[in-house]
């Protein structure tokens, strides 16, 4: 039971028929708000934890309909559409009037039941490997919420998966592993230096707390970002093998190869899309690194994104 | 060589070589269908006053006339003989003509009766006959019966003139060495020298024998569904694996050449459906009359074979319970995953619930297979037709008379009540012509007098009740006669009156009569307001309750109409949702639509949401169509369900396949058509098919090369994957 009906979190998006975070069919749950600001984010519209529009151009009809009901002046239509996004308090009355969903607020605020209920709908699709992901953004920036969350789901009966940056307060690991049937974790580099200068903060905490989950007997399944030229030398692989042999309850290594979609994602916020094609990992890359990690002993999880 | 896959993973290769060529010549090089077509048909100008002949003994000569003529066609390594080799059986009419014309058409949506011939062979067929002959002597059954002869007469002629194309073969490789030598003509030939006379008795023999009765019936022009084949063959099998007279690798090679050979009429005829719909369905899995597990060694075979061959001629469905093994299903998503769509599955719980709830026994129920597409019946006991129409239709041009000015409703319920009694008329018109088919005697007693048909004796001989009573496929014969009325255009209409339930009595966006002026003027104008009634709701297909309880009360209203004509006459009227494919040619007769639609729009397939309105995903949509109890759509409701390969790539894509087939049976769905392909291929294909002869996509109830497809059926496809 959910107590508290006025505990609200901040959710992107309550994504269904999700095949590839965790086993089996999933509902991810995605949160607004993240402690890192990786260059090669793929939901760049998760970082922020304030509300923000997202703002389709291509979708405008010119309809005037969200001049109408701004109150900031950020809209403006007279040959056509102008958004100000300087001037927006990202209030959504715009795109509640919006015909074409060319304005979307980034953000909606639902409370801890209302999110369960859409989740327990797909329950006849969980069978026994599937159930609900919590993604982001960074679940763990709202720790309350996102425990109480999981623990609703557990007393649903779901398999509850939760995907992490693992950049959070050690103080939150031994509940979250109670309630996390299983850990995705985002291990995007073991180099130090190079994991600050690409995602914005060092990676020691990350691998403190994973080693901690671990102790603690959280299951774990490592998600490693693959940015061709960045972090594909074979130290850092290497590296993630040892890891992977220092922890005694993870299921395996997931591969994400980078893909240039989440810089198209930065044009609905007013960014520039930041996406390079030569990050792009080539399936012989990837080939190479699973046949180095198993080598290694590692297990790798074949999701085949 | 290489058969092409949508998967990153090549198909696995088990067959031998020779047998894998075969099949690849066999859908590229060889154009059966065309050579066909050189011989569309016998004819019968040489009969004197062949017109004057009453029409069963113009079907005597004809079906006699058919097995002394129709080419003989041998394939040199093919391990099954016998071909249907006249072009105009590929355009579904009986390939005789007189004076240029077509004599008779020809018969399908049915599966008939082949276990008989296995298990009886035609001379146990001719005894049945014998004996009728004799209880119905001096009646006038007795026509029938003798065509019944005749027809199995031109069987046993046609067989033997494979028999001596093969000794003649045998002769001339002996004799001169001009011929290669063909092992394979060998052994067929010693089957032959069996079956189908006799009954099977291994096998080899059970697959010729079936393979031949099937070519046999589609030589003479019908159209039938194969049936349950794991539970035709099973036995066969176990029991020459058990003696070891066969290893599991010559079965499946034996087996590959039945499906290789079904692609006999492919790119035969010019049909803008593809080549490949000829309701040669196949039914796998399930549970037997008295409820065991079916599912065999052959079961996994077919498997293998359409794993490994892209053959999308026999589309085949898995009949999946709450208790299917998990081994059983990981097989079925691991040969989804290379598309084509060829595999489908029925929800064999809800189906048995929908079978029995309307009145079948539960072991007749059991035995359930499908027409040749996937309207479900009693396979070999069942007249079975369907009546096709657009809902969406008597909506826009009955209900809302084409939005006259003075059309108006003052609620939403006024509104429903009028659409379900228009809906009401429409299914009274379709059951009421069909009891015409008869005069009555004796209603208390069943006792009808059917009138007179043309002559359907061939699908007649293998048909439970026709023999004995001494009545044909169309003149009571059958056990169960079914003529289902299918609506079409479900999610239209129901996006439509969602629409107007949201915008005008909801939401109040607008009044009635002003919501009928924006649909007259198909939109134009208005373009803010379509697209609010595009963006802003979420239709059938997004699991939204409000929504899809419409889609209840329609469906549960449309199986109250047909079920108040049943119990009038030996006819049934149960209730279907089908469009396959006919929401293109019902395109240009439709109007703006109040889900935003323009007038002419390509809408929704089958009980599929409309074409871009799913925004929720694969599980979100079986849970709208699914509101609905579907267990009184009797005959099927079939669902598309379009997946990308990405998604179901890997580990966790074969898992999370499984799981959606489980979740589909949970739900309570009927019939689900899962494909996976991915919409910018199927573009690419449509600019370089060279590149793509082997990609097989699910149509609708069928698959077809996408190739084959003309443009306007493969923009509907891609439509349809671009979601």
């Amino acid at each position: 039971m959910i107590n508290d009906k006025h505990l609200t979190l901040p959710v992107t998006e309550l994504q269904r028929f999700c095949m590839h975070d965790g086993p089996g069919i999933r509902t991810v749950v995605f949160f607004k708000g993240c402690p890192l600001r990786c260059v090669w984010c793929h939901n760049p519209e998760t970082q922020n934890s304030h509300g923000e529009m997202l703002y389709y151009p291509e979708r405008c009809i010119s309809c005037g309909g969200c001049m109408s009901v701004c109150s900031h002046k950020a809209q403006n239509v007279t040959e056509t559409h102008v958004f100000d996004r300087s001037l927006c308090a990202a209030c959504g009355l715009c795109a509640e009037v919006c015909p074409t969903e060319a304005m979307m607020p980034a953000v909606k605020d639902m409370t801890l039941e209302s999110i369960l209920s859409a989740v327990v709908r797909d329950r006849s699709f969980f069978g026994e490997d599937g159930g609900v992901t919590l993604s982001g953004g960074e679940p763990m920036m709202h720790p309350e919420g996102a425990l109480r969350l999981l623990s609703a789901c557990k007393e649903a009966g779901l398999h509850t998966a939760i995907e992490t940056s693992g950049e959070f307060s050690r103080m939150l690991i031994p509940s979250l592993i109670q309630l996390a049937d299983l850990l995705l974790w985002d291990v995007k580099d073991t180099n130090n230096e190079r994991h600050r200068q690409y995602t914005g903060v060092p990676n020691l905490r990350i691998l403190d707390n994973l080693r901690l989950a671990d102790r603690l007997g959280g299951r774990t399944r490592l998600r490693c970002i693959v940015v061709e030229g960045v972090n594909t030398d074979d130290a850092h692989w290497d590296s993630v093998a040892a890891l992977y042999g220092e922890l005694n309850c993870c299921e395996g290594v997931e591969l994400l190869p980078y893909h240039a979609y989440g810089g198209s994602k930065m044009l609905p916020l007013g960014l520039s899309d930041n996406g390079r094609k030569d990050w792009i990992p080539t399936d012989e890359r990837l080939n190479n690194i699973k046949k180095r990690l198993r080598e290694r002993g590692v297990t790798v999880i074949d999701g085949s994104r | 060589m290489e058969f092409y896959t949508v998967s990153k993973d090549p198909r696995p290769v088990r067959l031998s070589e020779t047998t894998r060529i075969f099949a690849y010549d066999s859908l590229e090089h060889h154009a059966y269908g065309l050579a066909a077509m050189k011989t569309p048909a016998v004819t019968m100008d040489h009969i004197e006053n062949f017109t004057a002949l009453s029409p069963l003994e113009q079907e005597r000569l004809i079906l006699a006339e058919i097995a002394e003529k129709a080419p003989t066609r041998l394939i040199q390594g093919e391990r099954l003989c016998g071909a249907a080799t006249l072009g105009l059986a590929i355009s579904h009419v009986i390939p005789a003509t007189y004076a240029g014309n077509v004599v008779f058409p020809s018969i399908s949506h049915l599966t008939v009766d082949f276990g008989c011939v296995l298990t009886e062979g035609l001379c146990g067929i001719r005894k049945r006959v014998e004996a009728s002959l004799e209880a119905h002597k001096g009646s006038d059954r007795e026509a029938f019966l003798i065509n019944c002869m005749t027809a199995l007469d031109a069987f046993e002629t046609w067989h033997g003139r494979y028999v001596d194309a093969l000794e003649h073969h045998a002769d001339a490789v002996a004799r001169d060495g001009v011929l290669p030598p063909c092992p394979a003509f060998e052994v067929t030939l010693q089957n032959l020298r069996r079956v189908p006379l006799q009954p099977a008795t291994t096998f080899h023999e059970a697959v010729q024998s079936l393979w031949m009765a099937f070519a046999f019936v589609r030589l003479m022009g019908n159209w039938p569904g194969i049936g349950r084949l794991d539970v035709l063959l099973g036995d066969y099998l176990e029991r020459d694996l058990q003696n070891g007279i066969l290893t599991l690798e010559e079965a499946r090679e034996i087996l590959a050449h039945f499906f290789i050979k079904g692609c006999e009429w492919v790119r035969g005829g010019d049909q803008g459906s593809g080549d490949a719909q000829h309701y040669q369905n196949i039914v796998l899995g399930g549970i037997d009359e008295q409820g065991r597990d079916v599912t065999n060694t052959v079961t996994y075979l077919v498997l293998d074979i359409l794993e490994e061959l892209p053959i999308g001629d026999f589309p085949t469905t898995i009949r999946v319970n709450a208790h299917t093994d998990e081994k059983l299903l990981r097989r079925v998503a691991e040969v989804m995953r290379h598309g084509g769509g060829v595999l489908a599955i029925y929800n064999e719980d809800l189906v048995l619930k929908a079978m029995t709830g309307y009145g079948y026994a539960l072991d007749e129920a059991r035995r359930f297979a499908n027409d040749g597409c996937w309207e479900v019946q009693v396979p070999g006991k069942t007249n079975f037709s369907y009546c096709p129409f657009d809902g969406l239709g008597i909506l826009q041009h009955t209900t809302l008379r084409d939005y006259a000015e003075d059309v108006d409703y003052a609620s939403f319920d006024s509104l429903f009540e009028a659409y379900l009694r228009d809906l009401g008329a429409v299914v009274e018109s379709i059951c009421r012509g069909r009891l015409g088919c008869f005069s009555v005697m004796d209603a208390d007693n069943g006792i009808y007098t059917w009138h007179p048909t043309l002559p359907c004796t061939v699908v007649s001989l293998f048909e439970g009740g026709c023999i004995e009573k001494g009545l044909s496929y169309h003149e009571g014969g059958p056990v169960y006669h079914v003529l289902s009325p299918h609506i079409g255009g479900l999610a239209d209409t129901v996006n439509s009156l969602y629409a107007i339930q949201k915008l005008v009595f909801d939401d109040k966006r607008l009044t009635f009569a002003e919501l009928m002026t924006v649909l007259r003027s198909n939109w134009e104008g208005y373009e803010p307001l379509r697209q609010f009634a595009l963006n802003k709701y979420a239709y059938y297909g997004n699991d939204n309750p409000e929504c899809d309880r419409i889609a209840a009360a329609l469906l549960s209203g449309f199986a109250d109409a047909c079920a108040r004509y049943d119990g009038l006459s030996p006819y049934k009227f149960p209730a279907g949702v089908s469009t396959f494919g006919r929401q293109l040619e019902w395109a240009p007769h439709r109007l703006a639509a109040p889900h935003g639609r323009k007038q002419g729009e390509v809408l929704a397939a089958n009980a599929s949401p409309t074409p871009g309105t799913d925004r929720e995903g694969a599980t979100a949509m079986i849970r709208s169509y699914a509101t609905a109890d579907l267990s009184r759509m009797v005959t099927g409701a079939a669902l598309d369900c379009k997946l990308l390969p990405s998604s179901v790539a890997g580990e966790d894509g074969l898992n999370a396949l499984v799981s959606l087939m489980r979740g589909f049976v949970a739900e309570g769905g009927f019939f689900l058509q899962p494909d996976v392909a991915d919409a910018k291929i199927l573009r690419d294909a449509q600019e370089h098919p060279e590149n793509y002869q082997t990609l097989s996509v699910r149509v609708s109830g069928w698959n077809a090369r996408f190739v084959t497809l003309c443009r306007e059926w493969q923009d509907m496809v891609i439509g349809q994957n671009e979601g």
